[in-house]
């Protein structure tokens, strides 16, 4: 067998490996999100033929306090969960890391509220964060700071940063990624560490966080793309109130859907499209890639 | 003799397969299935005798039609999917409409069936006045009028008589002073919400306000009119000064109508509908609610009330004339008078139809019939009036008036601006 045939590159194979993919990735991605983008250049009503009215449904949105306001939100939502959920995560996932006693059941106990169900979990705060008869209020009162009770989720000042709160505690989905991958750093490293006088803070902050922080990196990505496109238990806890202080783009997208403003509606999801891949560009490049454990032990 | 043979296999052959051709034909024709989508299940008033009459309209036509429900609990997300089913033109066989201006506007398409001509004749006769008319766009009747609905007062009569109250307030100056009683006597005086979809419990109130100021022609007045100002204003202090409840800005219809059902507040609006949930949940407030018109504001009209289509019924267009003859059969056997009796008489419901209800009906069901027969006037709510976008901004608006974060001035101008 000739060089020139060893080096020939099976196009047919490839080409025929790949076109299942690229046929589904064209259907189900590229295909609704060109419709996405183009219906969002039209007043359409879901019933009569849409009317091309070319950009004005975004220039609508870029003058639309409460859009805006959404997107102030989001950001708020992403940052919070990036800068908030991933260290406390991080932070858990490295205790148990050193499995102190009871650090299975504490793993079980972090990651239950990830399969009970956001509506179950949003009507449980609903109800601690009430007014009248909550539990967070009776326990300001219990505690002697009856003056501090409040209606958490029907005040500007208190309503946005009582749901993020509530979301940022749970914890146990990130904290599972990040405890993999701290518990798969070889125990040898500490070993030495330890040898050379290394505190635990020391270890931890000098081998645990850089080996983990491709790990970091894309839990916080995940968790920002998250806070980007939140909807549900905003949703569900205030529907974007009170004054839509705090709507998201999520609940603005459905709104306009829920009054027959399919145009607007799209256009609202291109831009959330679009800011999603901004942020995620823009993560990705701050913050770079990592060592693995392999380019570690070489 | 050979040739013989093929033709008679050749004819057994076409003969058996005609057979099963016109087997199968048979059993198309045979049973028509016409799937509903439905929020009057589970927990809804109407759950029950709605299941009944469906029940035995499948019975009657055992082999020919058949209703399949399909339960969705919750009218909110029941909406939702409607919408995004009719949207994607995926209409379902029958489905409850909501006679809103945002769902009128499925009127422009194909999609639903026309009821029009049917509604000219016979059955026509058995529809209250004007609830055709007000389904009918474009001198097209695509949708069938069903349940209606008035709102008026409901008040607890025991906290009032503990209050020390001896009859419901017919001005605001009187509500006043009957409010300073409640709430000297530890008691809440009215249930409120912005929460929600349309904010439902305040967004009545206000209408009732409204309602109060401009009499039968309050809705020919644009938003600009000063008197949605003037609205505001009350509406305003009806939240403030313990007025209402502390969780009544972001509440939903869970709290307003649940403070209510607990005894918590003495002062409720809601429709018949709502008889059901207090008869089953708190008999006690049941017992004691009495009805009334809302009070008067200074120089407004007393006696109005607040009344509109709340379902009709509707199908999708098709033109296969046997699934339309049985959707018309099926819809006149739901509008039948003393079907539409049964359910109102045992879910408090009031219908779009002519009946009598008997002597055995529950007597806040009595009372409801009774205080629309007094009204001086009837006119719908805001929510029909305006695109549901605007109704949903309501609630925003109220909730940043009462939180100060704008004036009944500026409130108005969310509204107008929502309406753009």
């Amino acid at each position: 067998m000739g060089k020139a045939a060893l080096h020939r590159v099976p196009w047919r194979g490839i080409i025929l490996f790949l076109l299942p993919v690229c046929i589904l990735y064209f259907l189900f991605f590229v295909y609704p999100l060109g419709f996405v983008f183009i219906i969002g250049c039209t007043q359409w009503n879901g019933v009569t033929a849409p009317q091309f009215i070319g950009l004005k449904n975004y220039i609508d949105l870029l003058q639309d306090p409460t859009f805006l306001l959404s997107v102030r939100n989001n950001f708020i939502w992403a940052l919070s969960l990036g800068f908030g959920q991933i260290p406390l995560a991080a932070l858990v996932a490295m205790i148990l890391a050193r499995k102190p006693r009871g650090w299975k059941f504490l793993r079980t106990m972090y990651f239950l509220p990830n399969v009970i169900s956001q509506v179950a979990i949003s009507m449980m705060w609903i109800a601690i964060y009430n007014a009248e008869y909550g539990a967070l209020n009776k326990l300001l009162e219990l505690m002697g700071y009856a003056q501090l009770a409040r209606n958490w989720l029907g005040q500007i000042e208190t309503a946005l940063p009582a749901i993020i709160l509530q979301q940022v505690l749970y914890i146990g989905y990130f904290m599972i990624i990040i405890l993999a991958g701290a518990m798969a750093i070889p125990s040898s490293f500490y070993e030495a560490a330890e040898i050379d006088g290394a505190s635990v803070v020391q270890q931890e902050l000098y081998i645990t966080l850089p080996l983990l922080r491709g790990i970091l990196v894309t839990s916080m990505t995940l968790a920002m793309a998250y806070g980007l496109r939140h909807f549900e238990a905003t949703f569900l806890m205030t529907a974007g109130g009170p004054a839509n202080s705090t709507s998201v783009m999520g609940i603005q997208l459905f709104n306009n859907m829920s009054f027959l403003r399919y145009g607007r509606a799209n256009a609202i999801g291109s831009a959330l499209i679009v800011l999603g891949v901004l942020v995620i560009v823009v993560l990705r490049n701050t913050l770079g890639r990592s060592e693995s454990i392999s380019e570690v032990q070489q | 003799m050979k040739r013989r043979g093929t033709f008679l296999l050749v004819a057994a052959l076409v003969l058996s397969m005609a057979g099963v051709l016109f087997a199968g034909g048979a059993k198309e024709q045979k049973e028509i299935v016409l799937n509903f989508p439905s929020f009057w299940v589970g927990q809804d008033s109407k759950a029950g005798p709605v299941a009944e009459l469906i029940t035995k309209f499948n019975a009657d036509n055992a082999g020919k039609i058949k209703i399949v429900v399909e339960e969705n609990p919750s009218p909110d997300p029941y909406r939702t999917k409607i919408n995004a089913s009719l949207a994607a033109g995926a209409v379902p066989d029958l489905f409850i409409f909501n006679p809103d201006p945002t769902s009128f506007q499925y009127y422009d398409g194909e999609i639903l069936m026309d009821f029009t001509e049917e509604l000219k004749g016979e059955w026509a006769k058995d529809f209250q006045e004007g609830y055709i008319q007000a389904s009918t766009k474009k001198g097209r009747t695509k949708t069938v009028p069903y349940e209606i609905g008035i709102t008026p007062i409901w008040y607890n009569s025991e906290l009032f008589k503990k209050a020390g109250i001896s009859e419901f307030p017919k001005t605001f100056d009187e509500f006043w002073v009957a409010c300073d009683k409640l709430k000297a006597a530890g008691i809440v005086p009215t249930s409120q919400m912005t929460g929600g979809v349309n904010a439902w419990t305040s967004m009545l109130w206000y209408s009732h306000i409204l309602a109060s100021i401009g009499g039968p022609d309050v809705w020919n007045r644009p938003l600009t009119h000063p008197q949605y100002v003037e609205a505001a204003k009350i509406l305003l202090r009806l939240y403030s000064d313990g007025n209402t409840t502390k969780d009544a800005v972001g509440g939903d219809a869970g709290v307003s109508g649940g403070h209510y059902l607990a005894g918590r507040t003495a002062i409720f609006i809601n429709g018949p509908w709502y008889i059901g949930r207090a008869k089953k949940d708190a008999p006690a407030v049941h017992a004691a609610t009495q009805l009334a018109f809302a009070p008067a504001v200074k120089g407004g009209t007393y006696g109005g009330l607040i009344g509109f289509q709340l379902s009709n019924l509707a199908a999708a267009n098709t033109k296969d004339q046997a699934k339309r003859e049985a959707t018309l059969k099926f819809f006149r056997w739901m509008t039948k008078p003393e079907n539409v009796k049964m359910i109102s008489e045992r879910s408090g419901a009031m219908f779009a139809l002519k009946y009598q209800l008997g002597d055995n009906v529950d007597p806040l069901l009595k009372r409801f019939v009774e205080i629309s027969n007094q009204a001086k006037f009837i006119v719908p709510h805001f929510q029909s009036q305006y695109p549901v976008h605007v109704t949903q901004e309501l609630g925003q608006a109220i909730g940043a008036m009462v939180l100060g974060k704008a004036t009944p001035e500026e409130f108005v101008q969310f509204l107008i601006r929502a309406n753009k």
